[in-house]
């Protein structure tokens, strides 16, 4: 059974639809593209999953359970984690304090009473030491370059330890190497943890991706492994025809 | 019958005062986020104005309303210059500089004119009652409805038919684009303030014949006011009065029903459950940054 | 995370130095000088309160007044109860006057003392949290809590002042019977009852510390920069928030008991809006950050307003608002922002100067050895 379903979701904002009787499935350990043009409702979509949107129709399931109308942090506790589109990190606390705010495995007050160190062994030094951070650990995560926000993030996704990880963007504003490197992790993190990602750059797509979804104005445009959306006349269209400033 | 009639419009004098106060406010608020603690001070020197040109010059409320408006709004602009204008950008510590104003204001007051109660007199030619039936209405209090209603009118004019309005409403919407086109933003921020205060101390002047003038008469007023600016919504001046009106009546009302007391205590009580489910009020302002 | 808790450690251990040997010492051991400050500390006490829940986590309460006349008047009704045993029914002498047939129920609970120190705690808590859940589940935030706990406080004083049959009203509780605790009779003029308030006070800082040093209190810091990224990582905001509120409001409860004790009475002004402005003002000026600073503003803007008001009568309420306009535009993070700026900045001299001269060194010494060796180590 699939781990994560889709059912005709939609929404509307006033009169735009901006999604539109979407259908997804994704298997457990998955890495799933989403890519389509400029409001094709990526970001939308992305938000209704993680419950910052409500959906105004359909269904969202995950592990077969109906997640609809959870609130979000409900949704986070079940496994849902989600990157932002420009890094949102905890710009007045130190790496270790955003680390130890992402590791929320227990997240109840009474449990958060107990805690008063933040162990800096084990999984905390991995996902340190996998984004290179481990020399920052005290400092601001405001005064970290835009680079390492961005890894931050993703680091405190893979501290969070989310099965389903939701990253709209996360290579943006990233050097090429930095990219490649973000890649590697995420090929790594396959199998173990499910992804969905969005993203414009198809050298990077290209590197990470298995199964491409390719979305336009709020519904599925075309499915499949990248070769086969890349000659699909629809896709073409899509990005050719009206909305075309050649995202592909 | 009568009683409720008599009730009914003893709500509407209440919150024809409370308009006047709350105008002010909601201007200041509205336009620049500013939470003006120190309001309440200003209606308290607007009534401390019309009592002292009523003892020393011999003036009637309402000759000296223009010139209490100006004393006032020049109080205002200095407020505003001095300390507020700083704080533009921390919304929630304007709270605290602006309670301290009030302190210095009021205790300024306490050393200049002592803290007795003082009264000022009612203009004569609207002593005296109108009576329909068994309700029986003050031609001062009928008096204080309509003109409420004209400060509200003109505010408007002022908001929507001036230039001055018209600046100052870009401003509100993007402070940083219409600097672009050439606003100068503080000075438009300066005046908007200055007119805040001053329509405070016509309200001050104009409850002077119906409340006793103490320095510290302000302080419960401007919470009153505060809770109508922010039930009415932000940047609404429909709201503001709106809420007058149903503050005003809610209490007469509900003292009506009860006491005095506790009908103002169920009246800050629906208040409290209005904000928390409807937190941007009753008219919310559709752009607003 | 180390180096802020020794510094913590240090500034404790300063403070209960101070509260212990210092100013006792400094007082000449005299019972109204001490009595006087023991005011200062439980005024202290209620502005760290406050610190817990707009320093820690950004919550503004105007209302923190509400929660303090609470646990004051509890503790009141305890000693009002005793020092009415020879009344007819034990009716405390208001109540005679305003013709109240029997005891009210909701005074009965109060005959005993252990009912009622947990009461002052808690109730106060209570109420937080029914506030909190109210305001907090609706993500109420910023001004709007300010305005809400505001109109609470106005509503609650005016109840208090009208139901006089059962409060006392405008007069509130006086004539009211020493505390009698395990035997030890509180004499409010005595040494003992000086380290009796002190030792409350350090007791609640560090239980305050405590709540502030775990996990709960990163989490209400991460809260108050971005309360939606928090609930992303599966944290239900709300519910610490509410903590945070309630943990504030039982410690201003245990304040006011410890305030109705030092003044002997309780009136309804400790629920007035200037009181509960005053508070905010002396959190302000020590700094909202900090536990301590907040207190210590508490202790040090009232010990001026002691002194200074015996030197001019009037002219003190003036200097207070001056002070406070002055403070919240030049140095919005109180007494602590300045100091620990200043700190942070001989502390970053220092450093600098010693990395200057471990390098100056390694040069000199690779310069005589010839080596490129950069370390020096």
């Amino acid at each position: 059974m699939a781990q994560l379903e889709l059912q005709g979701l939609s929404v509307q904002f006033g009169g735009l639809r901006a999604v539109d009787g979407l259908d997804l499935s994704l298997e457990q350990g998955e890495l799933r593209c989403l890519l389509g043009p400029n409001g094709a409702g990526k970001s939308t979509t992305l938000d209704l999953i993680c419950g910052r949107t409500t959906p105004t129709g359909g269904a969202i399931l995950f592990d077969g359970r109906d997640m609809t109308r959870l609130p979000v942090f409900k949704r986070a506790r079940v496994g849902i984690g989600r990157k932002f589109q420009t890094p949102t990190v905890f710009r007045e606390l130190t790496v270790v304090e955003n680390l130890e705010i992402a590791r929320s495995a227990r997240p109840g007050v009474l449990s958060s009473l107990t805690v008063f160190r933040s162990r800096l062994q084990g999984r905390m030094r991995e996902v340190l030491d996998l984004v290179e951070l481990g020399d920052e650990l005290h400092t601001k995560a405001g005064n970290l370059s835009h680079g390492q926000m961005q890894w931050l993030e993703i680091a405190m996704l893979l501290m969070q330890d989310a099965r389903l990880i939701l990253m709209d963007e996360p290579t943006a504003g990233m050097t090429i190497q930095e990219t490649r490197k973000t890649g590697e992790i995420f090929n790594s993190l396959k199998g173990s943890h499910t992804m969905i990602v969005v993203e414009h750059d198809m050298s990077f797509v290209r590197q990470i991706a298995e199964t491409v979804t390719v979305m336009d104005q709020g519904g599925l445009l075309a499915q499949g492994s990248i070769e086969e959306v890349e000659n699909d006349p629809a896709v073409r269209e899509a990005y050719l025809g009206d909305g075309g400033n050649g995202h592909a | 019958m009568d009683v409720f009639f008599n009730q009914a419009f003893a709500g509407l004098s209440m919150a024809s005062i409370l308009l006047m106060v709350a105008l002010g406010l909601a201007i200041i608020y509205g336009a620049m986020g500013v939470i003006n603690l120190a309001h309440g001070e200003f209606v308290m020197l607007g009534a401390y104005s019309a009592w002292l040109l009523q003892s020393y010059l011999g003036l009637g409320i309402l000759a000296s309303l223009p010139l209490i408006f100006l004393m006032v709004g020049l109080i205002g602009l200095a407020v505003e210059r001095g300390v507020v204008r700083w704080l533009y950008h921390r919304p929630l510590d304007t709270i605290l500089a602006t309670w301290g104003i009030g302190i210095v204001l009021q205790q300024l007051v306490r050393m200049g004119v002592g803290s007795d109660s003082r009264y000022v007199a009612r203009p004569t030619i609207l002593d005296g009652n109108v009576a329909i039936g068994g309700v029986v209405m003050s031609n001062y209090r009928i008096f204080l409805v309509f003109f409420s209603l004209s400060v509200l009118a003109a505010t408007w004019y002022l908001l929507t038919r001036t230039e001055f309005g018209t600046k100052l409403r870009a401003v509100i919407q993007n402070k940083e684009i219409s600097e672009c086109y050439g606003i100068r933003t503080d000075r438009i921020y300066a005046l908007a303030f200055a007119y805040g205060a001053g329509l405070a101390g016509i309200a001050g002047a104009l409850v002077t014949p119906l409340v006793s003038v103490t320095p510290g008469m302000g302080t419960y007023l401007v919470v009153d006011a505060f809770l109508v600016v922010i039930v009415g919504g932000v940047g609404s001046l429909l709201g503001t009065a709106v809420a007058s009106g149903l503050v005003g009546e809610a209490t007469a009302l509900f003292s009506f029903l009860m006491n005095d007391t506790l009908g103002r205590v169920a009246v800050l009580l629906a208040i409290i459950m209005l904000i928390r489910f409807k937190p941007q009020g009753l008219f919310p302002d559709k752009v607003r940054r | 995370m180390n180096r802020n808790f020794s510094f913590d450690c240090i500034g404790y251990a300063l403070f209960a130095l101070l509260l212990l040997v210092v100013v006792p010492w400094g007082l000449g051991f005299d019972g109204f000088e001490l009595n006087t400050f023991a005011r200062y500390l439980t005024l202290g006490m209620v502005a760290m309160a406050l610190a817990l829940s707009w320093g820690c986590a950004g919550i503004l309460n105007l209302g923190q007044a509400a929660t303090f006349g609470l646990g004051a008047y509890i503790m009141a009704m305890h000693l009002k109860l005793k020092a009415s045993v020879n009344m007819p029914d034990g009716m405390p002498d208001f109540m005679g006057w305003t013709n109240v047939e029997s005891l009210p129920w909701f005074w009965e609970p109060f005959h005993s003392l252990p009912v009622t120190i947990a009461a002052g705690l808690l109730v106060p808590a209570a109420v937080a949290a029914v506030m909190g859940i109210f305001m907090f589940r609706g993500r109420i935030t910023g001004v709007f809590v300010a305005i809400i706990t505001l109109a609470f406080l106005v509503a609650i004083q005016l109840v208090f002042v009208e139901e006089q049959r059962y409060t006392g009203g405008e007069n509130g509780l006086t004539g009211l019977a020493p505390l009698e605790l395990f035997g030890w009779t509180a004499d409010n003029y005595s040494l003992s009852f000086y380290y009796f308030v002190a030792g409350c006070l350090i007791c609640a800082l560090v239980l305050a510390l405590a709540l502030v040093r775990s996990k709960v209190g990163l989490v209400l810091r991460a809260i108050k920069e971005n309360p939606d990224r928090v609930r992303f990582f599966g944290y239900d905001v709300a519910r610490y928030e509410t903590l945070a509120f309630c943990a504030s409001a039982a410690i201003a409860g245990w304040a006011g008991m410890l305030y109705v004790l030092v003044l002997e009475f309780a009136s309804p002004t400790y629920m007035g809006v200037p009181f509960s402005l005053a508070i905010v003002i002396w959190c302000a000026v020590g700094g909202r950050d900090s536990l301590v600073a907040a207190a210590l503003g508490g202790i040090i803007v009232n010990m001026l307003e002691g002194r200074l008001s015996d030197l001019f009568v009037d002219g003190w309420t003036l200097f207070l608002g001056m002070l406070f306009i002055l403070v919240v535009l030049v140095m919005p993070r109180g007494l602590f922002g300045v100091f620990h700026g200043a700190l942070a900045r001989v502390i970053a001299f220092y450093r600098q100067a010693r990395l200057e001269r471990r390098e100056s060194l390694a040069i000199s010494r690779s310069v005589v050895s010839g080596t490129h060796d950069k370390g020096g180590r």
